[in-house]
């Protein structure tokens, strides 16, 4: 019998066959969110509007979110134990956790409902706000990623978990909400004390210290969870979930290096959709993620080939620090005033800067640790500038919009510096946006209109005068 | 060539009509709720002083600006009030490298190069404080009759008053309260002055400010900020005589300009 949803699951990828097999499963987990029959005609146009839904692999890419949501929102019907991990985080823990044993699902639903919730249904709105009726009130400059992760599981849509992450590596308000969360709902918490400041001009190398240190706070919490969750970490658990993660990380490279071509092939908004999925899932996020990106790929050498493309030939090419991780718009809007996006920072990740690792460090703590600090993801100042340095070389960019939420500290207060510097040290003009790239509802679309056409003004005059 | 630039704001609605680069008309009007219908009144009413009696479809192009650009059906070209601004200063002061405009809703800080074209630029987030509305805010609290009686009250003040910079609302009450405590009316309206001042100054912390500085906006008619700006800065600002219709001008000149190209 026919569901409600068939039309907007096919439309995300979805084979009949899925749905068929999945269907009790799908129903269980709808009702839960309370998405309904009523809301599909909304998310049909949402989602035909604003992804690529001409490229299969796009259409495969919105399913592996949507298989990762039922899988979250049913894990504890499943008869998995659920660790919980906030974003940014230090992943490796929650890899090894993931790959010790397949009872225990480890995954960051804080994320999982912004891609979904917000990206396919448009339905982000009711969560936020039970966020913020829930310990994180709205005009607090609280971060709307923790009121999307408090509010889900006081409404009951995703599980109370068995162990939380909590790691202040980057975010300093990471471990604090988690302190909540326990307040609310009674959740153990595994802290990972981060160490994410590095000195200027410190990376790509690293402190010993720093290694040892945080690579302590990550066996500390592998113990942890060993106690809560009665696992036993395997000792080739890191080794076995990097090889599950490569094909994803090397297909991911293969998505970015297309973005070199000019015209850009697709959307920056699909490609960041994609990354995020190595952020937030150890499961049936990732498998899908990978089936998906091995169809998109095929289907973007041939807009190459074709000299097919989202933006115009010539346009001036430029770095998005992050796309809006709920609302397509915003970051639509950047590339609806003339500008190609290759490439968001989070992206830039696997194409920067990176160290050598020191091969001293043998603990599985050490060597997560060491991993972390040779990617120097969400070091200091200075490492993120070097990633925007070496990004304007590999992906010929023409400019930077450097973006921050007020009310995130690591990233607000680096925000002028760090136009500042790039513009020094690059040469090329830099945009600096206020927005909250979780929450839209407090966004204006005509002040952020006004700047980026601006800003694109400015770029294509640029380049007429200087034409390369 | 007859050109026309509009720029409808938040506030205000303006219009100016250029042929060959000469100004033959221009006006001004509250927007008011209907946004439409402000733009084609102003439009006429700059047509009327332009001595044209024509409607905008007689024009040869038009280019919108301002927030409600988007939404005006005979306009010709969209072009942002940044751009507009840049362009209509350094038409009038071809020296301009500096540019402040404080409008009704938002202010902008803009870096030009010697050919008038924007290099940098700053707009405020989020905030009414150091805009046109803080001040007509202030004003009702102080009983001031209009914004524009303000500047010249400022200038008489010999110890202007703390006030926050940070929100319009919290600013108020602290009016309030130093109005209780018995301030001289004139020290508090130096005070909002300089509030504005601070706050514009922070946002164009990241834009190179050089001379010339050009003051643009409704706000540059009010000789209070003016002056609280150029000890900020450290410089002198100039102001076009009729500051608030230089985003509408730069319109009118980018569309001649357009309209040069296509010929």
């Amino acid at each position: 019998m026919a569901g409600y949803y068939d039309e907007l699951l096919r439309l995300c990828g979805f084979e009949d066959s899925e749905i068929e097999e999945e269907r009790p499963r799908i129903e269980k987990a709808f009702e839960r969110l309370d998405i309904s029959a009523a809301d599909m005609d909304t998310a049909e146009n949402w989602v035909t509007q604003h992804h690529d839904v001409s490229l299969r692999g796009v259409r495969l890419l919105l399913g592996a979110w949507l298989k990762e949501l039922i899988d979250v929102v049913l894990a504890k019907d499943d008869g998995k134990k659920i660790v919980y991990f906030g974003f940014p985080a230090i992943l490796g823990p929650g890899l090894m956790i993931s790959a010790s044993s397949k009872d225990v699902m480890v995954t960051a639903p804080d994320m999982v409902l912004s891609h979904t919730m917000g990206h396919i249904f448009n339905k982000l709105t009711p969560i936020l706000e039970a966020g913020e009726a829930n310990g994180l009130p709205a005009g607090h400059a609280l971060c709307s990623l923790w009121q999307i992760k408090i509010g889900g599981t006081a409404k009951g849509m995703i599980p109370v978990p068995d162990l939380a992450l909590a790691s202040s590596y980057y975010c300093d308000m990471g471990s604090k909400a988690d302190d909540l969360v326990t307040a609310l709902f009674g959740v153990p918490i595994a802290y990972i004390d981060g160490v994410m400041d590095s000195h200027w001009g410190e990376f790509p190398d690293y402190l010993p210290e720093r290694v040892r240190y945080l690579g302590a706070q990550i066996n500390q919490a592998l113990k942890k969870a060993e106690e809560v969750l009665g696992i036993e970490i395997a000792p080739d658990a890191w080794e076995r979930s990097q090889n599950e993660a490569r094909p994803f990380r090397e297909n991911l490279v293969k998505l970015v290096d297309l973005m070199k071509a000019d015209p850009v092939p697709i959307s920056i908004t699909e490609l960041e959709l994609m990354e995020a999925l190595s952020s937030s899932s150890t499961g049936r996020g990732i498998h899908q993620g990978i089936r998906a990106m091995q169809t998109l790929i095929p289907e973007m050498e041939e807009r190459v080939k074709a000299g097919i493309g989202v933006s115009e030939k010539g346009a001036p090419r430029v770095m998005l620090r992050a796309g809006h991780a709920s609302d397509p718009r915003v970051t639509r809007l950047v590339e609806e005033t003339g500008l190609a996006v290759p490439l968001t920072y989070i992206l830039g990740s696997w194409g920067g800067v990176k160290a050598e690792p020191k091969g001293e460090y043998h603990t599985p703590g050490e060597i997560i640790a060491e991993y972390e600090m040779s990617n120097g993801y969400y070091h200091g100042t200075e490492a993120q500038i070097k990633f925007y340095e070496r990004a304007a070389e590999l992906m010929k960019l023409d400019g930077f919009i450097t973006t921050y939420l007020y009310n995130c500290r690591p990233v607000a207060t680096i925000s002028h510096p760090q136009k500042k510097y790039l513009e020094e040290r690059t040469g090329l003009p830099v945009l600096s946006l206020e927005i909250d790239g979780f929450d839209s509802r407090a966004y204006s679309a005509e002040s952020l209109r006004t700047k980026v056409e601006t800003f694109a003004h400015m770029l294509k005059s640029r380049k007429s005068k200087n034409p390369a | 060539m007859r050109v026309a630039g509009i720029d409808v704001g938040a506030a205000t609605a303006k219009a100016v009509v250029l042929e060959n680069s000469r100004m033959l008309g221009s006006a001004v009007r509250p927007t008011g709720y209907d946004v439409k219908l402000a733009a084609d009144r102003v439009m006429s009413e700059a047509l009327e002083e332009a001595g044209l009696s024509m409607t905008a479809d007689g024009l040869d192009y038009i280019v919108a600006t301002g927030y409600a650009r988007g939404s005006l059906s005979f306009a010709d070209k969209t072009v942002t009030e940044i751009i507009c601004h840049a362009k209509g200063a350094h038409f009038l002061i071809p020296t301009t490298r500096f540019i402040i405009d404080i409008g009704g809703q938002d202010s902008k800080a803009i870096e030009v190069d010697p050919e008038g074209d924007v290099v940098n630029f700053a707009m405020n987030d989020k905030c009414a404080a150091g805009t046109g509305r803080f001040l007509e805010v202030m004003a009702h609290v102080l009983e001031v009759e209009s914004v524009a009686q303000m500047g010249p009250l400022a200038l008489e003040s010999t110890a202007p008053c703390n006030i926050s910079s940070v929100c319009t609302v919290f600013a108020e009450t602290e009016i309030v309260v130093l109005r209780a405590e018995g301030k001289d009316r004139r020290d508090l309206i130096a005070g909002v002055h300089r509030a504005i001042s601070l706050r514009v100054a922070a946002m164009a912390s990241g834009i190179c400010v050089k001379p010339d500085a050009v003051f643009t906006g409704g706000v540059a008619k009010n000789t209070g900020v003016r002056k609280f700006l150029e000890e900020r800065f450290g410089m002198t600002f100039l102001v076009p005589e009729e500051p608030q219709i230089i985003g509408a001008l730069g319109a009118a000149l980018i569309a001649q300009e357009e309209l040069k190209r296509r010929r």
